[in-house]
């Protein structure tokens, strides 16, 4: 430094001196503290604690400890950040500094005042604070107006009748080709007729036909296209199923007859006819199944519209109860499929790799697995002696995903109840699917953020972080705090006699920035009382200005009279050397 | 360079009047800066204090002793006196709400508790 100075500025003389001492002259100067007294200056990165005697800094009673803002408000960042990772971006360090200067105190004494937070009290309540992070609502889903519905409703309209129109186009176009098609077929197939047989192949050569048959079959298809698509009644086999209930026995007459009555062929003939009769009894039988269900199911919603009408919010009540309980049961059986039984709480943590791939089921046969090929290298074969060992290649083997019809019933009647309820009631939202598994910390993602989400809340933190001043453990820096600091200080005083101990503790002026804590000086009062004998003398006193003294004492240090006294010149530097710094200390009084 | 940049005082100028040595002189273009940043550890090494008569104060003797009171021993997750500590992440606990939470915990953010307090595991 001096040699920087020195050489490459030209600074014709320095003086060095230390803040602390500066600010405590200073604030000597205007009567706060007595020229016998200690100086504690809990800096940004060390805080230094100097006694002074005859307003001289006594250095051999001085000490250091490696603690102070910076550590403070790294402190509070990591708490935070760690408390909301989401807003882990909206945490630097500019803005904890501030939150730190505007809402972190020294607590009169820690432990009480941790036990008012955890006991929840009133008080507590009181000094929590929050800072609400920008947040927007998300857009309200609120009913499009009357007119916007209209309006949807009228372009709705527009683009039906556009496609109705198309598809009609379409259709005609179809018609009209099909028609030609035909009319084109009819007249090869007359045309045909009228060549003679040796000429046949020769002429379906041209056509493209390999023979009479496969143009017929070709009309009969096109025909049969063509009434499709002029939307005529699908011909007969619809109309025969309505009709078999009637015409069963005169469609099958060969069923009811004995077979040793039938020639062969009619033997033959009766088994065709039986098994259509079995395919065409069956298709009704279906049909009046699914019949029945509907009117199951019609009769159902009646009930449930009665018992909706009989009493509205009970209703409602015992529908959002049903869905929240079939949703959970489907998402645990979902969590159980992708990820195992959650047994105990640190699966969550742990939920990377093979967890994650395989499901409860597939994990179980694994384990098996790999304890049978383990125990085969073991001595002893016992295996079979019991009848339950062979249960083992039962549950080895891979077909246990049975319950999944029981999964898709109830995904169905979770989709029918919250579709009932979005009728019902507007303000509900079906619950996102949970489709993986997300660990317990990502969960509140899933629902809509809320003003809440966007607080961080300082509670504890106001008074934890600053906590560390006087506990430097809590951040594991093993040594003594600010408070003890003093009877550090104290101790290493050379000479030591009580009167003397009692004057320096009745002038301890605070300096440096972290003094601005409020709560500050009544703290540390406690601290050094309960270290120094009973009935002394205890004063503490913070600084005019805890950031600035230290360069106002020393600029009114420089502008005395005697200043050029104490300092080291560049004659000195040149003749004596760097190492003479060493010895060099300035004088504080003038 | 620009002379508007110049001009501007956006970066130092090349020649500063109040330095007796211009910063071109000690470091010539072309060869390596001899500057290198060094460490308090470096500094204070280089300081040779153990030289020093043992009575006289300096930067490493004034330091603090370790403290004598009882180490003060908070939930490492909410500040509150912790009684408790769980053997598995070695985070203290207030209270069972706060060691279900500290089960929970994926192990970064133990380690990154564990981190506050200078007890994390360091891999070297």
């Amino acid at each position: 430094m001096a040699e920087l100075l020195f050489e490459t500025y030209g600074v014709p003389a320095i003086a060095y001196g230390v803040d602390a001492a500066f600010s405590y002259k200073y604030n000597q100067r205007h009567g706060i503290c007595h020229k016998d007294g200690f100086a504690i200056c809990p800096g940004f990165s060390t805080t230094h604690f100097i006694p002074f005697l005859d307003g001289e800094p006594v250095y051999k009673g001085c000490c250091r400890t490696n603690i102070g803002g910076y550590h403070v408000t790294d402190y509070l960042k990591q708490l935070l950040s760690l408390k909301y990772p989401y807003h882990m971006a909206r945490l630097t360090w500019e803005k904890v500094e501030d939150l730190k200067m505007e809402h972190c105190y020294v607590a009169p004494d820690y432990a009480s005042e941790a036990r008012l937070f955890q006991e929840g009290t009133k008080e507590a309540d009181d000094k929590i604070r929050s800072w609400q992070l920008p947040w927007t609502p998300p857009p309200a889903e609120e009913r499009p107006s009357e007119e916007e519905r209209a309006r949807k409703a009228a372009i709705k309209e527009r683009q039906g009748q556009r496609l109705r129109e198309m598809a009609e186009a379409k259709r005609s176009s179809r018609i009209n080709e099909l028609e030609n098609e035909l009319h084109g077929l009819e007249f090869l197939l007359q045309q045909l007729e009228q060549v003679e047989g040796d000429n046949v192949p020769s002429f379906l050569k041209t056509t493209g036909y390999v023979s009479k048959q496969e143009i017929e079959s070709s009309i009969s298809k096109v025909t049969q296209s063509l009434r499709k698509a002029k939307g005529e009644p699908k011909s007969d086999l619809a109309e025969t199923d309505e009709k078999t209930d009637s015409s069963a026995n005169e469609k099958y007459p060969l069923v009811n007859i004995p077979d040793n009555l039938l020639s062969p062929e009619q033997l033959k003939e009766k088994r065709r006819q039986l098994f259509l009769k079995t395919t065409s009894d069956g298709r009704q039988r279906a049909k009046q199944k699914r019949f029945e269900v509907e009117l199951e199911r019609e009769r159902k919603s009646q009930q449930d519209e009665e018992r909706r009408l009989e009493n509205p919010k009970l209703y409602l009540e015992q529908l959002h109860a049903k869905y929240k309980e079939i949703s959970v049961r489907v998402e645990q059986r979902k969590r159980l499929k992708t990820n195992g039984g959650h047994t105990n709480g640190n699966n969550a943590s742990g939920g990377v790799g093979r967890g994650e791939r395989l499901n409860a089921a597939q994990r179980e046969r694994m384990r098996l697995l790999t304890t049978a090929a383990f125990d085969r290298g073991k001595g002893e074969d016992t295996f079979g002696a019991k009848d339950e060992d062979w249960q083992l290649y039962k549950l080895m083997s891979k077909d246990n995903d049975d319950d999944d019809e029981g999964q898709d019933d109830e995904e169905a009647e979770m989709n029918r109840i919250s579709s009932r309820l979005q009728e019902l009631d507007p303000s509900f939202i079906p619950k996102p699917d949970l489709g993986t598994l997300q660990p317990a910390a990502d969960m509140p993602k899933f629902r809509p953020h809320t003003k809440e989400d966007y607080q961080i809340v300082l509670g504890v933190e106001r008074f934890r972080c600053p906590e560390i001043l006087f506990h430097p453990n809590l951040i594991g820096i093993d040594q003594a705090g600010l408070d003890e600091m003093a009877g550090v200080s104290i101790r290493r005083l050379p000479s030591r006699c009580e009167e003397l101990e009692n004057r320096l503790t009745s002038s301890i002026l605070m300096t440096g920035g972290s003094c601005l804590l409020p709560g500050m000086a009544e703290r540390l009062e406690a601290g050094i009382r309960m270290i120094r004998p009973c009935g002394s003398p205890i004063n503490v006193v913070r600084a005019l200005d805890p950031v600035l003294d230290a360069w106002r004492g020393a600029s009114v240090y420089a502008s005395a009279l005697h200043f050029p006294e104490q300092t080291f010149s560049r004659l000195d530097y040149y003749e004596k050397g760097e190492d003479w710094l060493r010895r060099y200390q300035l004088q504080y009084t003038l | 360079m620009e002379p508007e940049v110049v001009e501007a005082e956006l970066v130092l100028p090349t020649c500063l009047s109040f330095k007796k040595i211009q910063m071109h002189e000690k470091y010539p273009k072309g060869q390596s800066r001899g500057r290198q940043w060094k460490h308090l550890k470096q500094i204070l090494q280089a300081e040779n204090f153990q030289n020093g008569s043992p009575d006289e104060p300096n930067y490493i003797n004034i330091e603090s002793p370790p403290s004598m009171h009882p180490p003060m021993r908070i939930c490492d997750m909410t500040g509150f006196e912790a009684p408790y500590s769980d053997p598995r992440t070695n985070l203290r606990y207030a209270n069972t709400d706060v060691f279900k939470m500290v089960r929970s915990l994926p192990p970064e953010y133990v380690q990154r508790y564990l981190a506050l307090r200078n007890a994390a595991v360091v891999l070297k």
